[in-house]
């Protein structure tokens, strides 16, 4: 599967999961860092992401260290979910 | 001049047992309470072990869980004291959290089934957070005033703070104060979505510790005047010696990492005890377990207590009897009582590794007698940062008391806004609300006011609060960080709490959404507002159905005039709610006259302030309060309202209900002019701020000579009355 439209749909989900007014999916680039600095999320965000990347993609985010990595920016988390996928 | 507060009456309902002594015995034996739930189905939850009360009675009508629980623990604490409602004027301070939601759930659960079923949406405003006050009213008062608050899981302890206020300034003899909150699946899968749970029971202070656990219960305490207590041959179980309040204003679920806030309010607690850190014998920690607040509260002990650290034990009885949410804070510091009163400590049950991080003195798996405890701190933390210190001192001491206020003198308020139908409006407009007859469906949008990179995770009603409380701020040119707020709401955030509901009955609890579960706390909009504006003073919500406002603006004169807080904007916030229009549509069928008025967004703000602190920093006051008076009961408190001075008296109403026609006929007030706020703007639970903010700018603009502001709403009512700042 091209990664392209899922790091998109991934852009979508973050913009609207996190009620991130004023900004398009389309301005987050894949490899800027989501917490810390970059975006701005937090705990809490990495919490709800994790929640709707589960509900809306089927794929479980795993917690602890792990996530802190998957989470480093669109495109870690990109591939993680289609790794997943890959089974 | 310095007074004495002291505890006369304890009751305690937790997990362990029901009643004083059955708590006591296993708490300090170290024995856990924390197992699989069983009140609920809990088996597709994250975690589902929790410390639950057993032998509950099943609630009958208008009762709750809660109620229940906080009718035992305040009944035992009244037996104890042995307060007379009938011969003392005895007060009642209930906070919580979850009040009916455990009953609401199962309401909504039908609601989800069946989506206009009447007889459901009737039942659906049953368990207001009100209700648990007005259950024990009719149980064990009447009492002469009551205060429903919530600050999250710092609301039994804020319970505390204000009864002491309230007896400091005189207003009232005795106070039965305290807090009681149920188990329900909304904290349940909420506390699972933050992943804030331990799977094992939870383990305080211990390097392995992964969240708390979640418990229920009540606690109440008696307080009195030492001098009303020895009057009547009461005897102290310890004295409440210090307090102090404040808000972090960081973060709605995570504690600022530092601990500054925590250990500022820990050193002024302790000093307002007139003791210092080497009196301090036990801490009672907050201590929920979680990886950051332990660490968080372990640096800010270590801070406040300095040196003395290294001495004084500290212990969490969470590891045994869980998190108590809004009673955890009351709870724990009648546990911090019966510490000092009877020289035992209690343990930290769990800690088998003690986390080598962080600088404590630990009291580890059972309690011991100790020779003396002087004096004992006890914190408590809620969401939104709201944090809350309380020290007990022995009551034999014979050196210090705290100070009361120097002045008995009431607040000047210093600006006003509204924010609604009628747009956003500064002190001098909020005159001219009541001269139309606004446009109901106007649009609100306080994106407009707000930054969309800070005002993300505002809710509509946090969004609403904001723009009026900074516009109120900004009108008296005051600055945010030394400023409490207290904000009034009927019944919380009804739809989201039913939207955080119906995704759970959907898709099972591991579809709770964790940014979306602090704004179902009754206090998440004072919380966001706090972080969003950096307010750092005393903040809670406070509750009393339609008569919310005026209960906020009270409580923040109070506050004032207590000496709790130089600065205290009150006000009160409510979103048109989708919920609440048919549920009252649904209880109204028969009687459309009553849903004549339309309900509206609606948010207000007053800078209320002591007249020295307006005179420090050189602000001019637009009104003085010259009288604030609540009552209970039909019998009515306009007989003690002063008769109006100056030539345009008015007289301000939020509603025209209630009999307030014919009460201010037979009044000092029959003569003015009557303004009604709903007519204006629409029907709000938060109208008391609103009439409290059209009263000053008619004060400020020269319309009115004198103002009452008055609220009626079964069985309650509050008048304010407003003068010229001279």
């Amino acid at each position: 599967m091209d990664a392209a439209p899922l790091r998109a749909e991934l852009k979508r989900l973050i913009v609207s999961e996190l009620h991130l007014k004023g900004r398009t999916p389309e301005s987050i680039e894949d490899d800027a860092p989501l917490f810390g600095g970059g975006l701005g999320l937090d705990s809490l965000d990495a919490l709800q992401l994790a929640m709707s990347i589960e509900e809306k993609l089927g794929v479980r985010i795993p917690e602890g260290d792990e996530a802190r990595a998957i989470f480093r920016s669109v495109r870690t988390i990109a591939d993680h979910v289609a790794k997943v996928r890959a089974g | 001049m310095s007074s004495r507060v002291w505890v006369t009456g304890l009751g305690l309902v937790t997990p362990l047992g029901t009643g004083v002594e059955a708590t006591w015995s296993r708490l300090v034996r170290g024995d856990r309470a924390i197992g699989p739930l069983r009140l609920f189905d809990a088996s597709a939850q994250r975690v589902g072990i929790a410390a639950e009360v057993e032998g509950v009675p099943t609630p009958g009508p208008g009762w709750s869980r809660s109620a229940l629980m906080a009718s035992s623990a305040a009944e035992e604490a009244m037996r104890g004291a042995g307060v007379d409602v009938h011969a003392l004027r005895v007060g009642l301070v209930v906070g919580g959290t979850t009040g009916g939601m455990f009953e609401t759930e199962q309401l909504l659960a039908r609601l989800h089934a069946e989506p206009s079923c009447r007889e459901t949406l009737a039942a659906m405003l049953s368990h207001p957070l009100t209700a648990t006050g007005d259950r024990l009213d009719e149980k064990l008062g009447p009492f002469a005033r009551i205060r429903t608050l919530s600050s999250a899981c710092s609301s039994g302890a804020n319970a505390l703070v204000v009864a002491a206020g309230w007896l400091l300034a005189g207003e009232l003899d005795a106070v039965v104060a305290g807090g009681a909150d149920g188990l329900c699946r909304l904290t349940l899968s909420g506390f699972n979505a933050l992943a804030a749970i331990d799977a094992e029971p939870c383990r305080p202070f211990d390097r392995r510790r992964r969240g708390t656990s979640l418990g229920e219960g009540a606690g109440f305490l008696v307080l009195e005047r030492e001098e009303t207590a020895k009057a009547r041959g009461a005897t102290p179980i310890v004295e409440l010696a210090g307090w102090a309040v404040g808000s972090e204003a960081h973060h709605i679920t995570n504690p600022a990492p530092d601990g500054v806030t925590i250990a500022s309010l820990i050193v002024r607690a302790v000093d307002r005890a007139g003791l210092t850190a080497a009196d301090v014998d036990y801490v009672d920690a907050h201590g929920t377990g979680t990886p950051l607040n332990d660490s968080t509260e372990a640096a800010a002990i270590a801070r406040a207590l300095g040196p003395e650290a290294a001495r004084v034990p500290v212990s969490s009885s969470k590891a045994q009897i869980g998190h108590a949410l809004g009673a955890a804070g009351a709870i724990e510091a009648g546990i911090a009582a019966l510490v000092v009163q009877r020289r035992t400590l209690v343990p930290t049950a769990s800690l088998d590794e003690p986390d080598p991080a962080l600088p404590l003195v630990h009291v580890a798996h059972a309690g011991r007698k100790v020779p003396r405890v002087r004096a004992a701190v006890s914190n408590a933390f809620g969401f939104g940062g709201m944090d809350t210190v309380l020290v007990f001192a022995d009551a034999t001491r014979t050196s210090g008391g705290v100070s009361t206020p120097a002045s008995a003198d009431l607040p000047v308020v210093t600006a006003a806004s509204i924010y609604g139908p009628c747009g956003l409006l500064g002190t001098e407009a909020c005159a001219e609300v009541v001269e139309r007859r606004w446009d109901r469906e106007s649009p609100v949008d306080p994106d407009a006011y707000l930054d969309p990179a800070r005002s993300r995770r505002l809710d509509r009603a946090a969004a609403l609060a904001s723009v009026a409380v900074r516009e109120a701020l900004a009108g008296a040119k005051a600055s945010p960080d030394d400023t409490g707020l207290v904000l009034g709401s009927a019944y919380g955030n009804v739809d989201g709490s039913a939207a955080f509901m119906h995704r759970i009955f959907e898709k099972g609890p591991r579809s709770a959404s964790p940014v979306e579960f602090p704004n179902l706390v009754p206090s998440s909009p004072v919380g966001h507002v706090s972080i969003y504006l950096g307010l750092r003073g005393p903040a809670f919500a406070t509750a009393d159905l339609a008569t919310s406002g005026e209960s906020a603006v009270a409580q923040a004169v109070q506050l004032v005039r207590a000496g709790e807080a130089s600065r205290v904007v009150a006000g009160a916030v409510e979103p048109k709610s989708d919920i609440v229009d048919r549920i009252l549509a649904a209880l109204f069928a028969h009687a459309p006259s009553q849903t004549g008025a339309v309900r509206s967004d609606l948010a207000a703000a007053v800078v209320v302030e002591s007249a020295a602190e307006a005179a420090r920093r050189g602000a001019r006051p637009v009104a003085r309060i010259a009288q604030s008076i609540e009552w209970r009961g039909a019998a009515g408190g306009l007989q003690v309202v002063d008769a109006p001075r100056g030539a345009r008296p008015e007289v301000i109403l939020s509603r025209g209900n209630g009999g307030s026609g014919a009460m201010l006929d037979a009044s000092a007030w029959a003569g003015a002019p009557r303004h009604v706020c709903s007519e204006a703007v629409g029907e709000s639970d938060g109208l008391g701020a609103v009439a409290m903010a059209v009263g000053v700018g008619r004060i400020a603009t020269g319309r009115a000579t004198g103002v009452l502001v008055l609220g009626l709403e079964r069985g309650r009512g509050y008048a304010f009355v407003l003068v010229p700042a001279e």
